[in-house]
Parts: C-alpha cells; structure tokens; sequence
C-alpha cells in the first residue's frame, strides 16, 4: 500500500507531465465547452420549443417539432437523399483515390506533377468549385454541351441539374472531382508506409502485381482506408455546399439534403424550434451510420 | 485493441458533433441572445406609444451636446457607398453635432446580427428593414415584438400613394420612398422581327406574340428556373392581375382562414396560366431547370429568347450590351385576362426607428429632412441608381426611367400590388416553387396538388 502511493506521487511530480500541467488544458477546454458543447446542449433545448429566430417569448411545445418532421416526410426525403449522395461520393472517391495512389506510388514518369495535379481541385473553395461546375453542366452552351456540339451531338438536350433524375448524382460527381485528391494524399501516405522487404518477400514467394495489391498492400494499409472511408461518409453527410450553390435543392426537393434542408427550415422558414429537432434527429442518425461504420471497418482491420 | 477502438468511436462521435455544431452554431448566438433578452424583453415600447403628438421638429437643434447616432443596414458597399459615406457625410454637413455611424453588413450577417442586438437591447437607432412579412428584417414581424417606433407623424408620408404595407397595427414603421417592379422585359428587335407592333394588352395577345415568336424561330422566353425563386417573378404579376386586383384584402383574408390558396380562380387559375406558356413550349422547362438566373439574363442580353420576366433591381443587368448588340429593351406587366392593367409593384425597403432609441425625435428630424423630396441626400441617394422613388426632384432622371414609367403611374393610381411572399410567412413560396418545378419537371405534380400544398405549408408556418 505504501509501496503504491509513492508511486502515484512520483507519478504526480513527474518532470514531464504533472498535475500543474493540466492547467494549461483549461483555455482550450473552455473554448471547447462554450463554442461546441454548450451550442449543441442549447440545440436539445430548443428542439422542444417554438422559437423562430427573431421573438425571443418562446414557449415549449414538447414533442411537435419532431412530430412534425416526421409526419410531413421531409426528414425521410432528405435522409434518403444524403444516403445517395454520401454512398456515391464514398465509392467513388476512395476507388477513385485509391487506385490512383496505386499508380502514383510506381516508378513513373512526371508523378510529381500527376500528384499535384489530382490534389489540385481540392485547393479550391467548394464556393468557386461549384460556380465553375455550374457552367459546365451549363445546357447548351455550357463545357460538356459544347463538347458534345463540336461532336455532332444535341447539347441543347444536356441538362443534367435540371433533371430530377441526374441533379443529385451530377453534384455528388463534383464534390468526388474536389475530394478524390485528398483521398489519393491520405492513401500514398498509406502505400508508403508498406514496407519494402514484405513486398520483396511476397515476389519471392511468387505473387504477382495484383496478387501483392490484393493480398498485402491492401490489407496492410487497412486503417488508412477505415480513415479515409470515414472520412468521405461524415463528409458525405453533411452535404450542403453544391445544393446550396448548383442547384438550389432543386429542382424540386430532389437535391435537399440533410443539412440542406435544416438551413432552410431555419432561415426560410424562420423555424429554429423545428430546426433544432431536425438536427438532433440527424445528429442520432448520423451518429449510428459513424458507429456502425466504425465496428465494421475495424473488425476487418489487420494489426501491423 | 479494445482501447483504440473505444477512442476510435468516441472521436467519431465527436465529429458528429461537431459537424452539428455547424447548426448548433446559430443557436449559440441565439443562446446568448435569449439570456440578454430577459433584460430588453420586458419593457419593450410597441411602436404606439410613440405615436400621438407631433414629434420634436427641431429636436437636433434642441440637443446641445454633440450626439452620434447609429444605424446599421444590409448590402455591399460599391463606390462611394450612399449609407456609409454620404449619407454620413450629409447630415453632418447639416447638422454639425450629429454624427451618423453606419455600418452595413452583408445579408445574412446583417440578419444576425440585427436578431442578436434586439434581443440584447442594443439595437443601433436606425435599421434597414422589409416591407410585411419578406425576410429576417421584415417590419411586421419586427414591429409585432414591440421593436419599431411608429412614424405615423412624419411629415413625407404625405407623398406616399399607399403605405400599408409598411403599416403594422395603424403605425407607418418604415420609411420607405421608393417602389421595386416585377416586369417582362422584352427585346424590341426581336418583337418586330416576328412582326409585333406593340406590347400586348390582354394574356391573349400575349399568348399570341409568344406564338408568332416561337413560329419565327425565337424562343419566346428564357428564365433561370434552376434558382427557384425567378419563378415569382412572373407569377406575382399574374397574380396581381387575376387575385388582388379582385381583392386586395386576400392575403390578409389567409390569415383569418376567410380565403384559402385552394379556392376556386385563384392560385389555380395563376398557376394555370403560368403554366400555359411551359406547355406551350414558350419557356422551355427542359433547359430552363438547369439554367442559373444569371445564365438566363446573359441569354436574354445576348439576343437569344425575346422576354424575360424580372425585376427593375436587375435593370442594370438586363440593359448591359450583351453579344446581341444595343437593342432597345421594353419593360410592361404582364396583361390580364381583361385587359385591365396591373402591376406587382411593391414598396422599397426602408428604414426604421428602433422604439428604444434615445434620439427617436432626431431620426425623425434627419428622415423629414431626407425624404422631403429635394434636398443633398435625396440627390446623393438617387444617384446611386438604386432606388425607383415615387415622387420628389429628378424622381424622372433616374437610369432606366422610361422603362419604369408605366408601372410608377400605376402605382401611382392604386393599381400596384405587393409582392405576394411578402404577406405570407417566408417558406411558403419555396413550397410553391418547388412543386411548380416539379410539375413543369414531369414529375406528375398537378395545379391543385400545388395549391393544397402550399395552403398546408402556409398553416404550418403560422402554426406556432
């Protein structure tokens, strides 16, 4: 017993590490706690009111908020939307990144320049990113419909974020087109930590290219693919930026995602109440897909 | 293992979270907001009690120590920015012990902003705010939590051909000089082109020039409906011709539930109509839904659609020399059924006294004088270029006069109308365009789906 409380106070005394040093958490953990925990306790609170953002004589309506989102569909519509749009961007970016580190991580010529060239939208503001996009999904005379004028074809006839049908998948290509670099970054940094002589030994044994793809790199860099998927997932859930800038949520509803559709509620309609309740009700959603995520891609972790 | 994976979870909660705090993020200010408001909300003046007595006319005068006062308004300055530098400048010039400190703020900072300093009861003494219902700043909304000093003694109010709607329970709380106009601009070239002589007086003639138009290889008319909101732009004008021109009092009338988006020759009958010309191919819905308003105006001044509905805020724009050379442009209001001439003409944003201001009586001082029509600060406001106003000196020099000129004589003489979403509570019109994109969209949406729609939108609003 004795033995055991000296040890915790040498602990304590530590040169490194002792207990003054945890005051200098305080700044930081206050910040924390005032601008991110205490906002998203007070989202809770009015999610039970009927606060509209400028009258501040509010009453609690219980439950309404919630029962409203649902009963009117447009939580189900808009979960349904970001779900699209988050499983497009995560498949397509990571093979996407992923292939292209692969090939990037070779001995081939001009690979600094291929490098900085696919992490170069990525340097862009999603602002601009999505105004350029808006003219070359342009009908007529945007970029691809020129193109497909200078080919013979009826550029007139392409419209992919007026169409009910295309506008979701069209703004998820862009936001693949700005995200993959990042992915392919995170996923070099992976393929080059995969050492040398392991995939030395897998040619001795006999494997070939794909083999030592499939059966060693991929697996070895496990936990960079958990990170990277998700990452794109989480990003791919909050979606806002191209619906607000391309197409406005529309046409229709048929791009109003999630946080889309809580922006609106809050500043269209002037509803923070309801807003409120549609965040946490996202926030719970949000939160299990992560979680799910997480347990799967982490069972099929390999331990280096 | 077990560890890692725990703190793999929990950080992954916290991302969540802290994607949510975007959102959480407004409600943060608002949180502040709502504990400052125990403060101010109590004794909040209504705009009434400042009402009654003619107000101090010479109150700066009477003031002997030098006093600033402050006024805050939305928008981005350009040039030498009118609220912020002139203006300023002006009333210093006039009245030396007044100083004048404006800020101006982007939109939606400025709607921010305004929520977090009323409700912390330090609101600056002048804001810029909207007629009715429109936007965060709307003076209704304002005016209804008892924010907004009553201006009904006002001496420029006599100028004025109608103020309702800027009156919140009998009080004038705006000062607003100038009008905003929803109209079909069209391309003179190419109306004689297709052999029309003049602009169309009933909705049949206009069907008719669309049709020679069309049958000419013009396309008739280009809007940008992939930002939703353009749609207003021409059903507001035909709702002023086919529902207020019969009652005005209609939007009022929503409210206390006597008339309802679902009657009969109302809303369907506008959206009937609207809809005609996306049947008949005169907008063409396959390229308009994926066309930005911008892109719309470019095809316009470029020569390449004949009309195009929008507003006189966009004048500059919609005049620019485009690849279609200087052509002459028009600017009338879509025609009614009947042939009776209407306009949606709704009154400018303007500017309110905050009830709780210490300097009420020399706002008003400073507004009287600015407003009275012919004074440094009228020109210097009117030389800006933006503002259409309804009376005083050089109101007939203004850019684009020639263009506005039919719809200020019909404000003028009664025949203007608000612009409806400035009566409804904001979101409703997002329903409507919504569902009209999907009915033009094919999505099998109908005229009376869409009223429903927005009638159920419209109660869920005002239900608290």
């Amino acid at each position: 017993m004795k033995a055991r409380r000296k040890k915790r106070s040498g602990a304590n005394t530590s040169l490194t590490f002792n207990n003054k040093m945890f005051a200098f958490m305080i700044p930081a953990l206050a910040m924390f706690l005032i601008f991110w925990i205490y906002p998203l306790l007070q989202l809770f609170y009015y999610s039970v009111t009927n606060f509209n953002g400028i009258n501040y004589n509010y009453e609690f309506v219980g439950m309404k908020n919630f029962v409203k989102i649902f009963d009117n569909g447009t939580i189900l519509n808009s979960i349904g939307i970001t779900l699209i749009y988050a499983a497009v961007t995560v498949v397509l970016s990571n093979i996407l990144g992923l292939a292209l580190a692969i090939v990037l991580n070779t001995k081939i010529r001009f690979k600094g320049f291929f490098r900085t060239a696919s992490y170069f939208p990525a340097l862009f503001s999603a602002i601009v990113v999505g105004f350029i996009w808006s003219y070359v999904y342009m009908p007529s005379s945007g970029m691809i419909a020129s193109l497909i004028n200078l080919f013979g074809g009826n550029g007139a006839s392409f419209n992919p974020l007026g169409n009910f049908h295309t506008a979701l998948f069209a703004i998820a290509l862009v936001e693949v087109w700005k995200g993959f670099g990042t992915t392919m970054i995170i996923y070099l940094a992976g393929l080059q930590t995969v050492d040398e002589s392991v995939l030395e030994a897998g040619r001795i044994d006999g494997c070939n290219e794909w083999q030592l793809t499939r059966l060693v790199k991929l697996p070895m860099i496990s936990s960079t693919i958990t990170i990277n998927v998700v990452l794109s997932v989480i990003n791919g859930l909050k979606a806002f930026d191209y619906s607000f800038i391309m197409t406005n949520g529309g046409p229709g509803k048929s791009t109003k995602t999630l946080m889309f559709q809580i922006y609106e509620i809050a500043f269209t309609d002037q509803k923070m109440g309801r807003a409120s309740a549609f965040s946490v009700v996202s926030f719970a959603v949000i939160i299990a897909i992560t979680i799910v995520m997480l347990i799967f891609m982490n069972k099929r972790e390999v331990e280096v | 293992m077990k560890g890692k994976k725990v703190t793999a979870i929990l950080c992954a909660g916290m991302m969540a979270a802290g994607m949510l705090a975007g959102c959480g993020g407004a409600s943060g200010s608002d949180a502040k907001a709502s504990s400052g408001d125990a403060v101010a909300g109590g004794s909040v003046l209504t705009g009434s009690q400042a009402s009654g007595d003619k107000y101090d006319h010479q109150a700066i005068e009477n003031t002997k120590e030098n006093i600033t006062i402050t006024m805050m308004v939305s928008g981005v300055a350009q040039g030498t920015d009118f609220e912020t530098q002139s203006l300023p400048d002006l009333v210093h010039k006039k009245w030396p012990n007044v100083t004048l400190e404006v800020t101006k703020l982007p939109d939606d900072n400025y709607y921010t902003s305004l929520k977090t300093k009323l409700a912390s009861g330090e609101c600056p003494d002048i804001i810029l705010t909207q007629p009715m219902y429109a936007g965060s700043n709307s003076c209704y909304a304002l005016a209804e939590a008892g924010y907004l000093a009553s201006l009904n003694d006002l001496d420029y109010l006599s100028n004025m051909p109608d103020l309702s709607a800027v009156t919140y329970d009998g009080n004038v709380v705006t000062a607003t000089t100038g009008v905003s106009i929803l109209g079909t601009y069209y391309n003179k070239d190419l109306f004689s082109k297709a052999g029309i002589t003049e602009e169309p007086k009933t909705w049949d003639e206009f069907l008719a020039d669309c049709k020679k138009l069309k049958d000419a290889g013009i396309q008739p008319i280009v809007m940008g409906d992939k930002d939703q909101y353009v749609m207003q732009f021409g059903l507001y004008q035909i709702a002023a011709n086919e529902i207020y021109s019969k009652n005005p009092k209609y939007d009022d009338e929503l409210r206390t539930g006597d008339t309802s988006f679902t009657d009969k020759d109302t809303w369907d009958k506008v959206l009937t109509m609207y809809k005609q010309l996306y049947d008949e191919g005169y907008i063409d819905a396959s390229q308009s839904l994926g066309y930005g308003a911008s892109q719309a105006i470019q095809d316009f001044i470029d020569g390449k659609a004949a009309m195009t509905f929008d507003g006189s805020f966009n004048a500059a724009a919609l005049t620019a020399t485009g690849e279609g050379g200087d052509f002459e442009r028009g600017y009338f209001p879509i025609p009614s059924e009947s042939g009776e001439q209407y306009t949606a003409t709704c009154l400018a944003a303007g500017y309110s006294i905050y009830a709780k201001s210490k300097y009420v009586d020399q706002c008003k001082e400073i507004f009287d004088y600015w407003m009275n029509g012919d004074n440094e600060i009228w020109d210097a406001q009117l030389a800006t270029g933006r503002v259409i106003p309804l009376y005083g000196k050089g109101a007939d020099s203004i850019p684009n006069y020639d263009l506005f000129k039919p719809f200020i004589d019909l404000t003028n003489e009664g025949k203007g109308f608000h612009w409806c979403n400035q009566a409804w509570p904001a979101g409703t019109e997002t329903t409507m365009e919504e569902m009209f994109s999907e009915m033009i969209g094919g999505q099998g949406t109908t005229v009376d789906d869409i009223t429903k729609g927005m009638q159920d939108k419209f109660e869920d609003l005002l239900d608290d």
